[in-house]
């Protein structure tokens, strides 16, 4: 070969110094760090049922049937549960059941002590490996929002016991609580935390009987502005507080130009922002853009920025769903001093503080 | 005057094998759960002895369950790109065609997405209407790309070029009317994902049937390489010495999209590989296809399994589509020939 | 010896021994072509009927102004285009009926390379003339090497062998090229305008080494040319085409005519006859 010489050369060398580096030791060391459990030499017959794939049922083990109609074999006995979902590990907080978290993904931030947990990668594409190292009981996922089903089928092709939701409305999301409170042992505290929220809820439905649902437009994505369809989760959590999407879509995520809205001059314009204030936007940006400063909402100050919960079937819900109906309807609501209603006309924003977003109850 | 010989041929491919056999074990090592060399050696050693049993549960299901298998479709893919870039090139007369510059990946996608807006979740429906999908578009950039009765190259690259942009399109338009989550599952399979799992139980029998296709375009695309090399001089020169140049390119046409099918339908459209492989390779060992051929399959197996291998470690927990990878370190590589082109 | 077809024998200046009627390498009777736009509005082009034939060890120089079918002949030679009427044998053969290997075993074409697209040494471009030799799929053998080289010693291009195509002069490609056509072991070699982009020193130097190469290896070489005076030098027929029609077909000193040059050519032209029994063409001065 008398081509490319230097070329081969250094073919030769990467590949030294590859091999080199894959035999050392130390990428075994850091995994060690990470948390996650060494290896240990179990034989295949000693290791928990949930690995066997297709075993029978045993009495260790129930059929159950998760919210997207699989059948999964869940074992009785729940101790190590992953969440690939940041509206579960927040769920599996306010049922008090975090000492089983094994594992979540990087983005559960909800309640901020989700964050010290082993994590498993992102929600749409989490490592398989990772997941299989903590040596789960039980795998939580949130099909068809969160989570891919390619990923819940990939995993249970491993033999992992993965059980999926799908909340798609709120009350969906009582029944989510209810299947995993029940499915890890915490059926009482389940039973008790959605008691406690749907009575929050129709204490708030009481107040706002009988009122005309406010018309909103709740800005998804500013450019393009994407707003939501009315059969997404946002959708129904909306008509809980007392509004209704301006935009009447089958899609979920409908793109419409700024010239409709204009049109459809909503009452209120609805963003989503973190839980911190500088990302929140301000009327006043609003007011100095073309076209947006031409709506009657932007021109009175009807803006109101939601935390980002209300779109997570998760106990925050309910919190963020009270919030924006006292920002809808402040008249529904005499007298109570929320600490948003000290803020001046001018620049009506709604910013959750830390503390009401708390889950852990 | 040293002729290429079987010999040579069987010579050179031995040591690729031998650095693919090398990359197949350190992938195998490397990933979030530890697993060292010798523990991977000793399983595949007890696995292919059948004694099952006595590996830990564990090992067998990230070795056998989750790594082997990707690494496993990593080969494939990466050989069916490279010997379908190099088909193409040859075919094309261009050397910047790759696997996807006749649109036969844009026809996947398009039916990737639309058996994932009417039958979403059924095991092999993808990868069957990705296929079909592929095979429509080759059939009819065949029809757009003839003249003369045969296929002449550049009304050929304009005709895939055309297709290729016309099935973008619709494939934006689908986009914008999906509903968030297909949206997502669809958004992973272009950017290129080995972790798709095989649509039947059986994983041994989903590759074996893959590789056998594979091996038969491959196989006919490499009965033609003597022929090849005579029409890489010229069409007319190669006719006139005796090849039937308009079967060959026939041929080369239908394997090489074959190939490029394949892949796309098993693992999205995974770039830069089918392009630059060939052109390492030439550079390394010569123009002759009747050597290209299987030093570019090898190749670019190598270079999926390292990039996938990459893909799933530089951010461990995260893992980065495979398609990421390959552009990321393409790009420069593509520069560096640039470069480096032998006068 | 006079270049002849056929069983011109006059015993007086023959050997003894008999010698058998040889077929004619090349026999071209009555052929003619047409071409037109679409199939079925008129011809735009007709080859008229041609009728030369020539033997081993002959050249035959194809001469005309430019689109007079010079080309057209020479595909009809090589098999490529199947005459409308007539005949085109090679050895015996019809042209346009052998397969394609046969074909390639038996008529070497030359004509102006295409350009390569990856880069090539010369020998490996040499080699593949053995193609029509052996299986599709081939490996070269020992022989084919052997074939490959006398083929490039031939044209007087053994040095040129390990460097890159791309990097040759005209006349060393040239060369090059005509080492693989002769590398086919043709019985015919056909030449498209081999002297075009060569200087008059690498015109001379060609059509002598096809002088050569047909008689030392009693090759047939048909050679279409625009070089009047080469071609009566080194050749032994001249075929003069004129729109489509065969004009003449001839040893030079009949085919070079005053008026039916002028006539063809469109130009004042003059021939003169030279000791050696050839004649030059030149261009008659205007005063």
């Amino acid at each position: 070969m008398h081509r490319a010489p230097r070329l081969r050369s250094f073919i030769y060398a990467a590949a030294i110094v590859v091999i080199v580096t894959a035999t050392s030791q130390r990428a075994s060391a850091e995994h060690a760090r990470k948390g996650s459990q060494s290896l240990t030499r179990q034989t295949g017959a000693a290791q928990a049922s949930a690995f066997q794939s297709g075993a029978s049922q045993t009495s260790a083990t129930q059929m159950v049937t998760d919210e997207t109609g699989r059948r999964v074999l869940v074992p009785f006995k729940v101790n190590r549960i992953v969440s690939l979902a940041p509206n579960i590990t927040e769920t599996i907080y306010a049922l008090g059941l975090e000492e089983k978290l094994a594992g979540d993904t990087d983005y559960c931030d909800t309640p901020a002590a989700a964050k010290l947990k082993p994590h498993v990668g992102s929600m749409l594409n989490p490592s398989l490996e990772a997941i299989v190292a903590l040596h789960p009981d039980l795998v939580l996922a949130a099909a068809n929002s969160a989570n891919r089903r390619e990923t819940v089928d990939a995993l249970a092709r491993l033999g992992v016991a993965v059980y999926a939701t799908d909340s798609r409305t709120v009350g969906g999301m009582f029944e989510s609580i209810a299947h995993i409170s029940s499915l890890a042992g915490a059926a009482q505290q389940g039973t008790a935390l959605v008691t406690r929220l749907q009575a929050r809820l129709n204490a708030l439905q009481t107040r706002l009987a009988e009122r005309p649902l406010i018309h909103v437009l709740f800005v998804v994505w500013e450019d393009p502005l994407i707003t939501i369809g009315q059969n997404t989760f946002i959708a129904d959590a909306l008509r809980w507080s007392g509004a209704e999407s301006v935009v009447i879509a089958k899609q979920d995520w409908p793109q419409l130009a700024l010239e409709e809205v204009v049109r459809l001059q909503p009452e209120y314009i609805v963003f989503t922002g973190k839980h911190s204030e500088s990302s929140g936007t301000q009327v006043s940006d609003l007011r100095s853009r073309p076209m947006w400063k031409d709506l009657r909402a932007v021109e009175v100050g009807h803006v109101v920025n939601v935390s980002e919960e209300i779109d997570r079937p998760a106990p925050g819900l309910i919190d963020a769903i009270e919030e924006l109906a006292h920002r809808l309807h402040p008249d529904a609501f005499p007298g109570e001093n929320t600490r948003a209603m000290n803020h001046p006309p001018a620049h009506i924003r709604v910013d959750a503080s830390e503390e009401n977003y708390s889950c852990a109850r | 005057m040293r002729p290429l010989t079987p010999r040579r041929i069987a010579g050179i491919c031995g040591v690729l094998f031998a650095l693919l056999f090398v990359v197949v074990v350190i992938s195998l090592r490397m990933g979030t759960y530890p697993i060292s060399v010798s523990e991977i050696v000793t399983t595949l050693f007890r696995g292919a002895l059948g004694r099952r049993d006595e590996i830990p549960s564990e090992f067998w299901l990230v070795v056998f369950g989750l790594r082997l298998p990707r690494i496993a479709l990593g080969i494939l893919v990466g050989a069916a790109l490279s010997v379908a870039g190099a088909g193409f090139q040859a075919l094309l007369r261009n050397p910047l065609a790759d696997p996807y510059v006749l649109g036969v990946s844009s026809g996947a996608a398009l039916g990737a997405i639309l058996s994932l807006t009417f039958a979403p979740h059924v095991p092999g429906v993808i990868q069957l209407a990705a296929f079909i999908g592929a095979a429509a578009t080759i059939a009819s950039v065949y029809f757009l790309g003839r003249r003369g009765g045969q296929l002449d190259s550049a009304t050929l690259l304009l005709a895939g070029i055309v297709a290729a942009s016309f099935l973008s399109a619709m494939i934006m338009f689908l986009m914008t009317t999906l509903s968030g989550h297909e949206l997502r599952g669809m958004a992973f399979w272009l950017m290129g994902d080995l972790s798709t799992p095989p649509p039947t139980p059986n994983v041994l029998e989903w590759l074996l049937f893959l590789f056998g296709v594979f091996a038969v375009a491959a196989g006919m695309i490499y009965a033609t390489t003597s022929d090849l090399n005579l029409i890489l001089t010229g069409e007319e020169e190669a006719r006139h010495l005796g090849v039937n140049v308009r079967r060959v390119k026939l041929v080369v046409y239908i394997s090489a999209s074959v190939l490029t099918g394949l892949a796309v339908s098993v693992s999205g459209s995974i770039g830069y590989v089918g392009l630059l492989v060939p052109h390492v390779m030439r550079m390394i060992f010569g123009t002759d296809y009747r050597l290209l051929i299987p030093t570019s399959a090898i190749g670019g197996a190598i270079a999926i399994v390292l990039a996938d291998t990459l893909a799933r470690t530089v951010v461990a927990p995260t893992e980065l589509p495979v398609g990421a990878m390959t552009a990321l370190a393409g790009a420069p590589v593509f520069i560096y020939l640039m470069r480096r082109r032998v006068r | 010896m006079s270049a002849g077809a056929g069983n011109n024998l006059s015993i007086a200046s023959q050997p003894v021994h008999f010698r058998a009627a040889a077929p004619p390498r090349l026999k071209v009777e009555q052929a003619s072509y047409a071409y037109s736009a679409t199939d079925r509005s008129a011809p735009k082009f007709t080859l008229g009927p041609a009728t030369f034939e020539a033997q081993h060890r002959e050249i035959v120089a194809i001469l005309g102004p430019n689109a007079s079918g010079k080309s057209t002949l020479l595909r009809l030679l090589a098999g490529l285009i199947k005459p409308l009427s007539g005949r085109v044998e090679v050895d015996g053969v019809e042209a346009s009926e052998l397969d394609l290997r046969t074909r390639a075993q038996r008529i070497a074409l030359v004509q102006q390379e295409s350009e390569l697209l990856f880069p090539l040494r010369v020998w490996e471009y040499v080699l593949q003339g053995r193609y029509p030799y052996g299986k599709r799929l081939r490996f070269e053998s020992d022989e084919d090497c052997l074939l490959a080289a006398n083929a490039l010693a031939q044209v007087g291009a053994d040095g040129l062998r390990d460097r890159w195509m791309d990097q040759l002069s005209g006349g060393e490609k040239q060369r090059v090229i005509l080492a693989r056509a002769l590398s086919q072991q043709p019985s015919l070699l056909l030449l498209d305008e081999p002297t075009q982009h060569l200087d008059i020193g690498g015109k001379v130097e060609l059509l002598r080494r096809l002088r050569r190469l047909a008689d030392e290896n009693r090759y047939t070489v048909v050679v279409v040319t625009h070089e009047l005076n080469l071609a009566a030098e080194s050749s032994d027929r001249i075929v003069l085409l004129h729109k489509g029609k065969c004009l003449r077909v001839g040893a030079p000193a009949e085919v070079y005519e005053r008026e039916v040059l002028e006539e063809v050519f469109e130009a004042p032209l003059d021939v003169e006859m030279r000791p050696s029994g050839r004649p030059r063409v030149v261009v008659r001065s205007s005063h």
